[in-house]
């Protein structure tokens, strides 16, 4: 049965546990999001590991006092067709925008696609899985490592994840 | 107030998410995952019908008998009849292009083979999402976990959201087409872009899941009549029809035409 053997890979999943929690090593607590913001506008840029499994960010992040907006990108990842890296903005805690920050990938058709359809897609569902408190999504299958390294960096360098 | 910890384990081609939660768990998280994740590659490794020297592989060629089968093997096979029995018939591994193939078993099989070794004292509940296929035990500070359907035509919205009590897995054709084989024809024949089913045993759901994408209308009335197991199908449309007793959170509107 071709279901799709092992599927095609990649799963939305990842970034939803990595958007609900914090990853290794730290731990946290759900839906109580710490707010550790700068009155200000503030922008950190944090190195990050990106080795996938269970690597998580290596380099802490500027944070902020409570209620302010805040913004940090996370490390530039390999992704199979190029490299990117992911912006995260957050008020009050709460994630307001996930956007791709850097993107090189070559001159490669599928990658444009990938681009221009899978990586929004992504965001939109980081942002929906937020807003529903919910810790899993089932059944979407896409490809989403890179993406998801280089979010897991943002956050973690917010605090929020 | 518990505490998560989150893992992924790339495995079997595609990534597993491990999410563990309870109070304190620094000391024991790299150890449970470290033994989940070689739980998975060891699965892989057996039943990957993507290596050619891989002991399914070698079955499906006719170049090893059952008898010669780590013993996974035979009980996997054993547990796809159940399921071609719950299924009547449309989970179907015996017909299938190329040998006997129990890949639409063994996804949800082996999320429930790593969440088994996330079992600690101080682990409450623990989630394993093998991309879409869930097994979880426990639950996140006394509620039942909360897990999102994807909309089909719109994977980047959530569809609905559902209580999760034990497994949960989503099958169709809104991701990947061709992939569904129509036991009774033998040809490509998912009906429905999205199946989902919920239950005790994840690689139950995974095969109903599967027969439920091909079947449709029929496996849904066949899970109506099972006590464990409720399912959910979503049209083109976006309008959707489920089991009665089908764990949403708050049900969406929109419903199959019938």
């Amino acid at each position: 049965m071709r279901r799709a053997p092992w599927v095609l890979a990649g799963t939305v999943a990842g970034l939803v546990g990595i958007l609900s929690f914090r990853s290794s090593p730290q731990k946290v607590t759900l839906s109580t999001l710490p707010t550790t913001a700068s009155p200000a506008a503030a922008t950190s840029t944090s190195g990050g590991n990106a080795t996938g499994g269970t690597a998580g960010p290596s380099a802490p992040a500027t944070t902020a006092s409570s209620g302010g907006v805040v913004s940090a990108t996370g490390p530039q990842v390999n992704y199979f067709y190029g490299v990117l890296s992911v912006r995260v903005t957050a008020a009050g805690g709460h994630i307001t925008k996930i956007a791709i920050a850097s993107l090189s990938d070559g001159a490669y058709a599928y990658s444009h696609y990938v681009d221009s359809v899978s990586l929004p897609m992504l965001i939109k569902q980081a942002m929906a899985a937020q807003n529903a408190k919910i810790q899993g999504v089932s059944g979407a299958s896409y490809t989403s490592a890179g993406f998801a390294q280089s979010l897991q960096g943002a956050l973690s360098s917010l605090k929020l994840s | 107030m518990s505490g998560t910890w989150h893992r992924r384990v790339e495995a079997m081609g595609t990534t597993v998410t491990l999410d563990l939660f309870g109070e304190g768990l620094d000391d024991v998280v790299d150890g449970l995952a470290a033994r989940a994740a070689a739980t998975l590659r060891e699965i892989d490794r057996v039943f990957s019908t993507y290596r050619d020297q891989s002991p399914l592989s070698r079955l499906r060629r006719g170049e090893a008998t059952l008898a010669e089968m780590p013993p996974e093997v035979p009980n996997v096979l054993d547990a796809c009849r159940e399921a071609h029995r719950l299924s009547g018939g449309w989970f179907d591994p015996w017909h299938l292009p190329g040998g006997v193939d129990p890949t639409g078993y063994v996804k949800g099989w082996a999320a429930g083979r790593a969440l088994a070794n996330l079992r600690h004292p101080r682990v409450t509940g623990a989630l394993v999402n093998a991309a879409g296929d869930l097994a979880s035990f426990g639950d996140l500070d006394g509620e039942p976990f909360r897990i999102g359907i994807a909309a089909p035509r719109d994977p980047g919205a959530l569809f609905g959201v559902v209580r999760l009590t034990g497994a949960l897995a989503t099958s169709g054709t809104a991701q990947q087409t061709g992939h569904l084989i129509d036991p009774f024809t033998g040809v490509p024949g998912a009906r429905v872009p999205s199946a989902s089913v919920a239950g005790p045993d994840p690689g139950i759901c995974d095969a109903l899941a599967t027969a439920l994408a091909i079947g449709g209308d029929d496996v849904l009335a066949r899970l109506e009549r099972l006590t464990d197991y409720e399912g959910l199908l979503i049209d083109d449309a976006g309008h959707w029809r489920a089991t009665s007793r089908f764990p949403w959170v708050e049900a969406p509107r929109t419903r199959l035409s019938r």
